[in-house]
This record gives structure tokens, C-alpha cells and sequence, in this order.
């Protein structure tokens, strides 16, 4: 394997990917709170990561990390696949929309559960497939307007 | 105007609104006892089942949305007759349909919330998301056999 095979916008989705599915297993929602029984308060708090959230954000993500992987382990293997330009698009196009779906989520976070760090690490992570995604589809097209 | 939609973006339009009306019918409904005759509940407690769409749900319906307005978006741009400005939509609009089925269909099985119901919004749903993926591939088949 040699990573020179892989383009500078397979990198950063390829990176981006692997970091956003590490993120994911980071506390992303918490819930805690506090009871009060004859003057003593007792409290406590949960975390939880994105895969033990009720919320189809996992099965999506997991779907854009999926998408940004293979066209890069495929060009490592040394098989760069039919070079039409679509899965660059399909990495851009979903990535966006899951940079977009997360940023929702930090306003408007599921049962007023309170925004860990894996949230917004995982808003970065996104984003850089995106990033990764678009880069890579201006080297397939050379700079042709989409 | 809609004379300028090939047959693809035609069928992946009629998708897009038949998933914006289903957005608005009931997905998911949630039975509970009913109360003997006679006991009265206080206001703005309710018994009984109760059903509600996917605008209560999280994130699924900002996904769905985005789709809709991109299977939309041909009809919407041959309306300002700059349909051609924008050759990626039907491939877009053939991803985001294709993701959107498997979302709603793991939804509806894997995911689903314990003692809720399945109700016919869901079923709609994913029929028009199955409508707008077929759309999109159909409009990529028109366009050059997938070229971008």
C-alpha cells in the first residue's frame, strides 16, 4: 500500500472518516439531574455516545464513513474504479448533508439532553469529508464547474 | 414547463410530493389503557392512543426534508428555465433517495421504539423514497448513462 496513490481530497475524507468513526463512540448527549429526599440531594448523570442515542444520525454517519472510505482504500489497493466523478459527489453530497444534520442537533438536541464534546468533534469530522469530498471532486473534474 | 422535465425528474418530483404529504400523516402511534367510565382526568393529561408524525421525530425529518427539496429542486429550476444549470441533481437526487429508504427502512425495523405502532405515514413514506431513488437513477439513465 502507498498512501501517494491517494489524492489530497481522498486524504482529508479519508482522515476525516476515520476520526469522525472514532468520534463516534465519544460521549455525544447527557442527561443528568438532581432529587432532593428530606434535605439530603442526590444526583447523577449519563452520557451518551451517538450509537446509544435513539436517533438514525448513527445508521447516516455510519453510511457518509462508508462512502468516504472506500473510494480511498480502493485507490490504495491500487484499483482506482470507474473515475466518473461520483463518488467524490457522493462524499460531498452526504458529508454536507451530515455536517448540516449534526449542526441541527447542536440547537436542537433530542429531549433537551445536554451537547457533549463528541458533538461538536464530530460536527468537525463532518465537515472535513465534506472538505475532502469537494477537493476531490474539483481533481476528478479539473476544476469543471458542478 | 413540466414539458421540459425528463421523464426521471418527472417521477422523482411526484416522490417529492408524495413525501412531503406523507411528512404530515401519522408514522408512529402509541397505545395506552383506556380509562373506565366515569373517571375524568384533569386538563392536559390525556389516556388513551395517540398518534404523531415524523416533524416529532429527530433528525429523519431535516433528512427527508433536504431530500425532497433536492428531488424537487428540476421542476423547481425548469419553473426559472435554468434546468440545465445544475447537472449533478440527479445524481444527488438518486444518493439522498437511496440513503433515504435505508434511514426510514432501519427506522422501521431496527430502530423503532419499543410498544409504539407502526402507522401508514411510515409505509408512504418509504414507498415515495423508494419513487424518488428510482426518479434519479432514471433521470441519470436520460442524461448519458450516469455521467455527471
Amino acid at each position: 500500500m502507498d498512501a501517494n496513490r491517494l489524492s489530497q481530497g481522498q486524504l482529508v475524507a479519508a482522515i476525516g472518516a476515520i476520526a469522525l468513526f472514532i468520534i463516534s463512540f465519544l460521549p455525544w448527549f447527557g442527561v443528568s439531574g438532581a432529587v432532593t429526599v428530606g434535605g439530603t440531594t442526590v444526583g447523577g448523570s449519563t452520557n451518551f455516545s451517538l450509537w446509544e442515542s435513539e436517533n438514525p444520525l448513527d445508521i447516516y454517519l455510519l453510511i457518509v464513513i462508508l462512502v468516504a472510505l472506500v473510494p480511498a482504500v480502493m485507490s490504495l489497493m491500487g484499483d482506482g474504479g470507474a473515475d466518473d466523478g461520483l463518488a467524490p459527489m457522493a462524499t460531498a453530497l452526504l458529508a454536507g448533508v451530515g455536517t448540516l444534520l449534526i449542526l441541527y442537533q447542536v440547537f436542537d438536541t433530542p429531549g433537551d439532553a445536554g451537547r457533549k464534546i463528541g458533538l461538536f468533534l464530530g460536527l468537525i469530522a463532518c465537515a472535513a469529508i465534506a472538505v475532502g469530498g469537494y477537493l476531490s471532486m474539483q481533481e476528478t473534474s479539473g476544476g469543471e464547474r458542478y | 414547463m413540466i414539458g421540459r422535465l425528463s421523464q426521471g425528474q418527472l417521477i422523482a418530483g411526484i416522490g417529492a410530493v408524495a413525501l412531503i404529504v406523507a411528512m404530515f400523516l401519522p408514522w408512529i402511534g402509541v397505545s395506552g389503557p383506556s380509562l373506565p367510565s366515569g373517571i375524568t382526568l384533569p386538563d392536559g393529561a390525556s389516556a388513551g392512543s395517540s398518534s404523531e408524525n415524523i416533524w416529532k421525530g429527530p433528525t429523519l425529518d431535516v433528512y427527508l426534508l433536504i431530500t425532497v427539496v433536492v428531488a424537487a429542486l428540476p421542476a423547481l429550476l425548469a419553473l426559472t428555465d435554468s434546468a440545465e444549470e445544475f447537472s449533478f441533481v440527479s445524481a444527488a437526487t438518486f444518493l439522498l433517495g437511496v440513503v433515504a429508504v435505508i434511514l426510514i427502512a432501519v427506522w422501521l425495523t431496527v430502530d423503532f421504539p419499543d410498544g409504539a405502532e407502526r402507522k401508514f405515514g411510515a409505509f408512504i413514506g418509504l414507498g415515495a423514497a423508494i419513487v424518488i431513488a428510482y426518479g434519479g437513477f432514471k433521470a441519470m439513465q436520460e442524461e448519458g448513462a450516469g455521467e455527471i
